[in-house]
Parts: C-alpha cells; structure tokens; sequence
C-alpha cells in the first residue's frame, strides 16, 4: 500500500530523514515512535507530500509521490489525515468541516454529503453535536470530529500525526477508542503517538526512529519489551520510567 | 449658535454643492468619492496584497515597490501627480473626479493590500494543510478556508481605513473638486463673519457619516465574529491589559498600585 525507498529529506543544512525504507501493507497499523525531532512527523507527512521528498521514492497505492504528473488532489483524497491541533475549520460547524471536501473534491450533493457526514458523527459518538462551532467543542470531541472529516472522503489509508498529544489525559481515551474501531475494520493507519498502550494493543508493527533514521521495526512486544539496539532501549526506559521490563507486562 | 443654525440654509450646498443646476458635490461627493475609491483599491489592494505574498521574486518585489513607495509619499503628492499626469496619459479628457478617483485609489490599494497579506498571514498554517490533505486544490483551499477566515480578521482594519479614506476624500478640494470641504469653504467666503460656522458644519457633516460607519462595521464584526468567541468581542474591556494601578479595593491593590507607578527619574 505504501512503500517507502531510499527516501531522504534535508531542511536547509540538516538531514531529517535518512534513506528510508519501508514497507506498509494493506490493513496494517503501524506505529512510529520515538523522541522529538526523530522525524516522525516529516516521515508522516511526506506520505501525502505535505512534504516533498529530496531523494528516493515514496508508492502510495500505485502512485509516485515524486513524479510531477502524479494528481496530488487524487492523492490526497485517498489519504485522510489528523493532525495534533485537530485545524478544524472555525469558521464552519462540525457538520460543515465534514462536508466540504467530499462536495467540493468528490462533487457530492449537499443531501448525500450531510448523509454521509451524520453517519460519521454517530460512529465517533458525536451526532448531537452537528451544528456547534468548534470553539463549543472539547478538544477530545474536536478531535474526533477531525477523524470523521477525514474519514468522509472514505479514504484508504489514515494518517494520525499525535492525534491526543495535545489533549487533556481525560479526553484521550474517547479519541484511542474510535482509532481503536476504525482499525479493527481494517483501515491501514500509520500513526505517529507516544501511547504505548494503543501502540500494543492495536499496532501490526511498530518503528522506532531517531535522528531521521529508522532504527529498528518489530511487532509491539518486540519494540517495547525487547528492544535490540541501545538506543530503543535508554528510550523505551525513560518512557517507561523504568529500567527493566517485568515479565507480567511481555504476556500482554 | 444662532451663525451656525443659519447655516442650514446652505444644507442643499453642503450635502450636494452645485447640483442640480451643475455637477453633483457636497458630501455625496465625499461619499461617491470613497465608494469608487474602495471599489478600485479593494480589487487592486487584493491582488497586490496577494501576490505580495508570493516566492517569485518577480511578482513580490514590483507589489513590494509599489507598496513602500505610496505607502512613504503623502496623499497630496498623488493627488498633484495623478492631476498633472492622467491629462498625458488618457489624451486630454481627464476630470478633476476622475483624478481625484484615481489618486485616492492608487493611495488607498497600497494599504489595503497590507491589510490583505497581513490577513491571510494570520490564518494559521494548519488550516491550509488539513485543507489540502482532504485532497481540495490550493485554489479551493484558499477560496473556502483561508479568504473567509482571513475576510474576518481583516474587518476591523478595513473599517478603520475606510473611515480614514473617507476622512482623506477632504484632501482633493485642493485640485478644486467641489465636495464638502471645497462646498464650506465656498460658503464661508461668501459671509466671512460666519467663517467658523461653516467649518463647524463641515465637521459635523464628516463626523456623522464616520461614526455611522465605524457603528454598522461593529455590528457586522459581531455577526461574522461568532467562529471565534474568545478573542473577537466588538464590546469587550479587559482592565488587565491595562498599565493603570488597580482600583483599591483589598489590601491587595495597594501593592498593585505601587507595582505600577511610574519609576522616579534619577
């Protein structure tokens, strides 16, 4: 679904991304984890080309992201994406922020948009809320509202870029849960989060990166709990606030 | 008192000077003045503001040029340039109006393409970039999400410019375009005695239409502004932005009010 190859991107005078290569298949939830300034957003976000690539190459569902005759409208429309600050839009309400792409890129009617729109809200829990503004909303409902916009273009691959960082600890579990549902239907996601438990819980595999580089790529358990390199190791025990893992922990 | 209740005789000439035996002058000609100069510099302004914004360097830096020069020269510099200079360049047929329209245009787009960069800067980048990732176009982007979003934070400095342009229409009497000031000081030529009455009634002619104005863009401000109910309150007072000592009301606003004094010179 999405391959990644010897993809490589510098800011000015800093190499941000370091020959990446990786490949994600259909259905599958990748995690990407690891300290700031590691690259996990830019990586995220050169996947719709939000950031352009210097080098290498990026395959989105047969498409090159670096060839200029790739439709970056098409692109992104099978790519839906939530963002830390959630950037609904303010001056429309929730309804609105999530009929506007599929009217105006799908072409849609009004009627079959709000439709599909009401559905969305019902699925994140939030149809009450159709006609509020976003500023009346909390930042949890904000949130998931977001998710519904980007899911009103049916997109084939989601894209989370620390979707509850910026929430309050009580808020993050009802934006975990719709996360959680849309992948057991089977969406491919990548998501980059410092939510250990959802990453164990939920994720195929996850990626440890660093200074622009993937470090290592395992399945939770593998990342979390037996990490090879040393640097996967200092991380995981500073998040974890704890040295060595306990064996009741590997069994879950 | 009784100089300036005379003036009202004079109303017709004030309001809309020669007309209807010559041209149409007085404060409607203020008023006309400013709305074909908004209309113009409002289209102008726009697009220069706009592509002031570009990374091409060949459309930034002419808008760039074009904005610091007429935003360093006095209004009465255009205003002379525009009446010497627009004879040349359309053949001879040019009007005092049509001058006075063009000076005040090509015064008023270098400011309001300002307030237009100014506006679009301060829409943050994200919403653009969840825009685009829903797959819409940079076009349709900037059309649903940043210009009306930008159009609100832009309100306030649009009607204070208004306000001033309008205030600025005075200006072109000098190349002897008769509205209101041109009108007065016709009138108190007339009667020498009563100078001061006729100022006064220009003054109060200008005022009513500038506080007409800064009122209905009040009320527009508070029906557009309701997205963002934090910080776009029309009304609002906030004594916490102030540099004043607080009002005494506990022990506490005794230390305030030492807090704030202003430091002794030494």
């Amino acid at each position: 679904m999405i391959k990644f190859i010897a993809a490589n991107k510098w800011f000015k005078n800093s190499h941000v991304l370091k020959n990446i290569n990786l490949e994600i298949a259909k259905g599958e939830v990748i995690v990407i984890c690891g300290p700031s300034g590691a690259g996990k957003s830019t990586l995220l976000r050169t996947i719709n080309k939000l950031e352009p690539i210097d080098d290498g190459e990026i395959i989105v569902d047969g498409m090159y992201i670096s060839d200029p005759r790739t439709d970056l409208t098409a692109l992104r429309a099978e790519i839906g994406m939530v963002f830390q600050h959630f950037n609904l839009y303010p001056h429309k309400t929730a309804i609105k922020n999530i009929t506007l792409a599929p009217r105006k890129v799908r072409g849609l009617s009004r009627k079959k948009a709000e439709e599909r729109a009401l559905k969305l809200l019902e699925k994140v829990g939030l149809d009450h809320r159709q006609d509020s503004f976003p500023v009346q909303l909390s930042g949890g409902e904000q949130q998931r509202v977001a998710i519904a916009r980007s899911l009103a273009m049916e997109p084939k691959i989601m894209l989370f870029d620390e979707p509850t960082s910026a929430l309050d600890p009580e808020l993050i579990n009802e934006v975990l849960d719709v996360m959680t549902s849309l992948a057991r239907e089977g969406m491919t996601m990548v998501v980059v989060t410092h939510e250990i438990g959802f990453a164990q819980k939920v994720a195929d595999r996850v990626v440890f990166m660093n200074d622009g580089e993937i470090i290592e790529i395992g399945s939770p358990p593998d990342i979390f709990v037996n990490p090879q390199h040393e640097r996967t190791k200092e991380f995981m025990s500073s998040v974890f606030h704890i040295p060595i893992f306990s064996e009741s922990q590997e069994e879950e | 008192m009784i100089d300036l209740l005379g003036q009202f005789d004079n109303i017709r000439f004030y309001l809309l000077g020669p007309y209807p035996k010559g041209d149409i002058g007085g404060l409607a000609l203020n008023i006309i003045l400013t709305i074909l100069a908004i209309s113009f510099s409002f289209i102008f302004g726009a697009l220069l503001g706009y592509s002031r914004l570009s990374c091409r360097r060949y459309i930034k830096l002419p808008c760039m040029a074009y904005i610091e020069i007429v935003r360093a020269t006095p209004l009465i510099m255009i205003i002379f340039w525009m009446y010497f200079f627009l004879p040349y360049l359309v053949g001879g047929h040019a009007t005092i109006i049509s001058s006075a329209v063009v000076s005040l245009s090509i015064y008023a787009a270098a400011y309001q393409a300002e307030i237009v960069r100014a506006g679009i800067l301060a829409v943050p980048r994200g919403q653009l970039e969840a825009a685009l990732s829903t797959g819409m176009s940079r076009y349709g982007a900037m059309r649903h999400i940043i210009l009306p979003q930008a159009f609100r934070i832009m309100i306030p400095s649009f009607v204070s410019f208004f306000v001033s342009l309008f205030k600025d229409t005075a200006t072109v009497f000098i190349i002897g375009v008769i509205e209101l000031t041109q009108a007065g000081i016709i009138i108190s030529q007339r009667d020498p005695d009563k100078m001061y009455a006729a100022y006064l009634s220009m003054a109060i002619g200008f005022w009513c239409i500038c506080f007409t104005m800064s009122h209905l863009a009040r009320r527009l401000e508070k029906r557009v502004g309701v997205f963002d109910l934090e910080s776009i309150r029309p009304d609002a007072c906030r004594d916490e932005f102030m540099l004043l000592p607080k009002q005494k009301k506990t022990g506490e606003g005794i230390e305030e009010s030492t807090a704030c004094a202003p430091e002794k010179p030494v």
